[in-house]
């Protein structure tokens, strides 16, 4: 084939000498824009274009128990929150009228004035607005008005165990309770998706860069407490405190062969979905687990048992009571000096709550006349290291506190203190403490570490039991049936009427409050802890109240609360009677 | 560009072929094709640029028919989504009516009456 040839000089050749200098212009910009700031762009278009999308974990429910199966208490709502950019709002009357006729009551103050701003772009018209609400507001393509969608915590029980749940602030973490001490395993972990997407924001599959990591939601937690006996104990304690004029009250109810709590109870309380609304902080506070206090004689219960567990007293032991009794330069003395004066039983040194009586078993723990450094040690051992009294039991709530027990080796842990602890003052304890140990005495001596977390709740609402928590043996079997057969005769002698065929015992104490640093002789705090069941104790009850100025006993205030719960727990728990 | 239409055909058992001359096996074939067409460098370059456009009409439709996947699993996400409030929306409803408090103060709760007696099966 010949070749065309062009001509020197000709218009065909410049034309494609400038043809080809123009491509190799182009070529030489390409190479620029592709090859050499590629990655640049590459990095520019996925800002623009690959947008990271957070898919938000859902919080964990919370679940009660109602006998064998789980309630709701906490579950979670989506509500919207509804807002207008001022500037964008074209019909700003019949906005007014339609979110005052399908939101009224969720509106902020005077939504015309916020309609009216023209200093702003982002106006909250209403919060906490529901699916129908939201969906009637947007059927009317409304210009200028959103919504914003989010979670809200909701209480289909209302106030119900307010304490042992705590709540969710707005920041979404879990405060007080359960929210706070699980908050991690409520709150799961967010998820994340991040893709090319469009102009409106829907994620495309294109590109190679895309990550769709689910969102793992938080555990759906089941309390061990029942949702009827919780119920009952607000109510036996509302009416208990209207009784006595007590203002403060606190129950605590415990399974003792578990360490399972089953109810937990607090007044005053508050309602959690308006936490905001409470003028004292202290109600959110769970006292049975955070306010350590001095519990007086129930703690006789413990003294008599160690002197048992170790040998230097029976039940039918006997001493001899002046009324009181003489440690070091202190005296104690009984409540009442001139009550059961000479020879007296261990049991009516129990029944009759002597302080003397208890001070002897301290004696008897060392030398029979002091309480020297071995029956300190003793004591010790059993309160603090056995009963675990004076540190933190490692209950699944947020706030507890250790409370204080004098180690016999300080300055401090000498024989009065002793003297003083073997009937309830001179430490501070919890009444979880309180009720853990005394279950542990009663139960045939195992100590159970208490606990409020029955298990998980899977998807399919089936609940998945926690692992058993540690347990560990304090006083022999035959300490716990003398001891639970003493507390039987003690309440039944203090006058106490149960119905017949049950297993009921327990012990009062009344405590002096401590009012900058010194007891009160005007103002006592009332407690009553007792047990009840068939051959088994099925349940141990604390009962604990007080007030500002008032003076209130174990025997008089809290005992009829303690007598009208465990005669309800008879029947709730379908215990036969024996006969 | 030229073609020849003519075909040709021949025979193998007239053709010496495969060592022995002018015989045949058993089993062997015994025509052989051979094309008459052939294509120059301009059709062979035309060929391959409609085979390019094919394959890049093909990428497209099928990128582009993702992308419509896309979009229909964004409205079934949105779906799901919506159910999932909804169901939401009816665990709290069914939350609220069978709370202690509201079944307390039922008409059939309060149609109630305490038992006269209580027997246990032993």
């Amino acid at each position: 084939m010949q070749l065309l040839s062009y001509q020197r000089g000709s218009r065909a050749k410049v034309l494609a000498a400038l043809l080809l200098g123009v491509m190799a212009i182009f070529v030489a910009k390409l190479f620029y824009l592709q090859i050499i700031k590629h990655s640049d762009y590459v990095a520019e278009a996925n800002a623009e274009q690959v947008k990271p999308l957070i898919i938000p974990a859902k919080r964990g429910l919370i679940y009660a128990m109602d006998g064998s199966n789980t309630v709701p208490l906490v579950i979670n709502q989506t509500v919207y929150t509804m807002f207008a950019d001022p500037l964008t709002v074209t019909e700003p009357d019949k906005v007014l009228n339609v979110i005052r006729e399908v939101a009224g009551g969720n509106l902020r103050p005077h939504p015309e004035d916020l309609l009216n701003r023209r200093d702003t772009r982002y106006q909250i018209l209403g919060t906490k607005l529901t699916r129908e609400q939201a969906e009637k507001i947007k059927s009317q393509n409304l210009r200028g008005i959103g919504f914003q969608e989010e979670s809200q915590r909701v209480y289909p029980e209302g106030s119900l165990a307010a304490q042992t749940l705590g709540f969710v602030n707005a920041a979404g973490q879990g405060q007080y309770g359960v929210e706070e001490a699980l908050n991690d395993r409520l709150t799961g972990h967010d998820g994340l998706l991040k893709s090319v997407t469009d102009v409106s924001g829907v994620p495309l599959t294109i590109g190679n860069q895309n990550i769709n990591k689910p969102a793992q939601d938080g555990d759906n937690i089941a309390l061990t407490i029942d949702r009827n006996i919780q119920a009952y104990v607000e109510r036996a304690l509302a009416a208990g405190l209207k009784r006595s004029g007590a203002t403060n009250g606190s129950v605590l109810v415990m399974d003792p062969q578990t360490g399972k709590v089953m109810a937990m109870a607090n007044l005053p309380t508050y309602d959690p979905s308006n936490y905001g609304n409470a003028k004292d902080a202290s109600v959110f506070q769970n006292a049975t687990i955070s306010t350590p206090y001095e519990a007086g004689s129930v703690v006789k219960s413990l003294t008599v048992s160690t002197g048992l567990d170790k040998g230097v007293i029976t039940p039918s032991s006997t001493f001899y009571n002046k009324g009181i009794i003489r440690v070091d330069d202190t005296t104690i003395q009984n409540a009442d000096t001139s009550e059961a004066l000479g020879t007296q039983t261990m049991q009516t040194a129990l029944t009759d709550s002597l302080n003397t009586g208890m001070v002897t078993i301290a004696e008897r723990l060392g030398d029979d006349s002091h309480i020297t450094k071995e029956s300190r040690d003793t004591i010790y051992n059993y309160f603090h290291d056995r009963f675990k009294l004076g540190q933190l039991t490692g209950i699944e709530l947020a706030g507890e506190s250790p409370g204080i027990i004098i180690a016999p080796g300080s300055v401090q842990g000498n024989a009065v203190r002793y003297s003083n602890m073997v009937f309830g003052q001179g430490m501070d304890i919890t009444m979880l403490q309180m009720t853990s140990a005394f279950s542990s005495i009663i139960n045939g001596g195992v100590y159970y570490t208490p606990t409020v977390v029955a298990g998980t709740v899977g998807g399919d609402g089936g609940l998945t039991p926690s692992d058993p928590k540690p347990f560990t043996r304090v006083v022999q079997a035959k300490t716990s049936k003398d001891i639970k057969r003493m507390l039987e005769i003690d309440r039944h002698d203090n006058g106490a009427i149960d119905p017949a065929g049950y297993h009921v015992g327990g012990k009062t104490g009344t405590s002096q409050a401590l009012i900058n640093g010194r007891y009160s002789f005007t103002q006592t705090v009332g407690t009553y802890i007792g047990f009840g069941g068939d051959k088994t104790a099925r349940y141990v009850i604390m009962v604990q109240v007080s007030g500002k100025g008032k003076n209130l006993q174990g025997a008089h205030d809290a005992s009829p609360i303690f007598g009208n719960i465990s005669n309800w727990m008879l029947r709730y728990l379908k215990i036969a009677p024996k006969g | 560009m030229s073609y020849q239409t003519q075909q040709f055909y021949t025979s193998r058992r007239r053709a010496p072929a495969y060592g022995s001359a002018g015989s045949w096996n058993r089993n062997q074939n015994t025509v052989a094709f051979v094309s008459s067409v052939r294509l120059g460098p301009v059709a062979h370059t035309v060929l391959i640029a409609l085979m390019i456009t094919v394959l890049g009409l093909v990428y497209l439709t099928q990128a582009t028919r993702a992308t419509s996947y896309d979009y229909e699993a964004q409205k079934i996400d949105n779906q799901i989504a919506d159910l999932s409030t909804k169901k939401s929306d009816l665990e709290v409803e069914n939350a609220r009516l069978t709370a202690l408090e509201t079944v307390q103060k039922s008409k059939v709760a309060k149609a109630m009456t305490a038992p006269a007696a209580t027997d246990y099966t032993r």
